[in-house]
């Protein structure tokens, strides 16, 4: 099974206290699952609320004008590699 | 709120929503308003689901059986609402007796420049007050929609009025809501319907006309996590040429315990639930939800 990079785990944290996913334990997360639709199931309220917590935790934001986001917003993976950048610049 | 809606085919085949359009555009209004009755007509015997539905609507609305008239009306209501939406989207406004109520309540939260929810329904012609509020007042508003069901009419409606098009925030993508924001942060008022549930979104369960049925959290979730104020919007058709506008506050902020959200968002959902029923009997015959909307068919 796939493991979590710590950074990963951090941001797992994140996602699961900020939106309350109950039953879910942050490093049972797949890392390569989609966040959105299937996988998890967020939907686009629970992007906004995520990324309003990213901001006050990482001190950047998500913009919505980023050709990234497609990508950012598929897996805990692409995310967490998309926060670990943006909060080095 | 049964997600029916989603799965219906699309009524209006393009070339008959052209042909609409080209009536309007060369022929005019009243020419117009005369095709509406066999428009209505051969909805009235081809659409089961949509006859059905509005029967079902009626009489709770009226409180009584509907009658042919009602329903002949009902239909009438939402043909004749379609026909304007092209007057309204190309911006022929004058030929419109147009009441606005609470309008200042708008106008004051334009010149704060902090941008709320205009929250509105399908009750009614919210093109009304969206071709008000852009053409002929500059308000910064723009529309949440789901453009993906009725891509036929939007891809109509739109070629109309493309600057009036630029102003569709479409529903569906991740980082749909973080367009949102950042319109916000920009001070622009977004225009969401709370009436109706797309696929996969979260619900409360609220009393509509003396029944249960599930109604969006989503556009009071949004104004609370962004701070901003809700407004409710309610452009109501009164036959002939005139439409009345309504703006009344809902809530100046929205504030969120996290242990009690969903039942916090309930009680917010209830009152638009209640205002909603509240216009809807001012004016029966503008609820233009032609589906099973109190999911009295089971599935």
């Amino acid at each position: 099974m796939d493991v979590l990079s710590p950074f990963e785990l951090e941001v797992a944290r994140l996602l699961v206290e900020t939106l309350h996913l109950e039953g879910i334990r942050p490093e049972e997360i797949a890392p390569e699952e989609p966040l959105f639709g299937e996988g998890l199931g967020l939907d686009s309220i629970d992007a906004l609320e995520l990324a309003l917590a990213i901001s006050k935790t990482y001190g950047f934001q998500l913009r919505s004008d980023d050709k990234e986001n497609q990508r950012v917003f598929t897996s805990l993976r692409a995310l967490s590699a998309h926060v670990a950048q943006q909060r080095a610049r | 709120m049964s997600r029916q809606w989603a799965r219906l085919p699309e009524r209006g085949h393009p070339l008959a929503l052209g042909l609409i359009r080209w009536i309007a555009l060369h022929v005019g209004r009243s020419a117009g308003r005369v095709l509406l009755y066999p428009i209505t007509l051969y909805f009235l015997a081809t659409a089961t689901v949509a006859r059905r539905s509005s029967r079902r609507y009626l009489r709770r609305v009226l409180g009584r059986e509907p009658g042919w008239r009602d329903r002949f009306r009902h239909v009438h209501c939402f043909a004749a609402t379609i026909l304007d939406r092209v007057y309204f989207l190309t911006g022929q406004l004058d030929q419109f007796e147009i009441e606005i109520f609470g309008g200042q309540r708008i106008l004051d939260q334009a010149a704060s420049g902090r941008g709320c929810i205009l929250l509105g329904s399908h009750l009614g012609s919210f093109d009304a007050l969206r071709a008000l509020g852009v053409t002929l007042r500059h308000l910064p508003i723009k529309i949440l929609m789901n453009t993906a069901h009725n891509r036929a009419m939007a891809q109509v409606l739109d070629a109309l009025n493309p600057t009036l098009a630029q102003t569709i925030i479409p529903i569906g993508a991740p980082d749909t809501l973080l367009k949102v924001q950042e319109s916000l942060e920009q001070g622009c008022m977004i225009g969401a319907l709370g009436d109706r549930v797309a696929r996969g979104e979260k619900t409360v369960r609220c009393r509509f006309f003396g029944q249960e049925t599930a109604l969006p959290i989503g556009p009071i979730l949004l104004a609370a996590l962004m701070n901003r104020p809700v407004i409710l919007c309610f452009g109501l058709y009164r036959g002939g040429n005139r439409y009345d506008i309504h703006f009344e506050p809902l809530a100046e902020r929205i504030v969120l315990d996290r242990r009690q959200r969903r039942e916090q968002l309930g009680v917010w959902v209830q009152r638009y639930a209640d205002r909603l029923a509240h216009y809807a009997r001012l004016a029966p015959y503008n609820w233009f939800n032609f589906y099973d909307y109190w999911e009295e068919d089971g599935s």
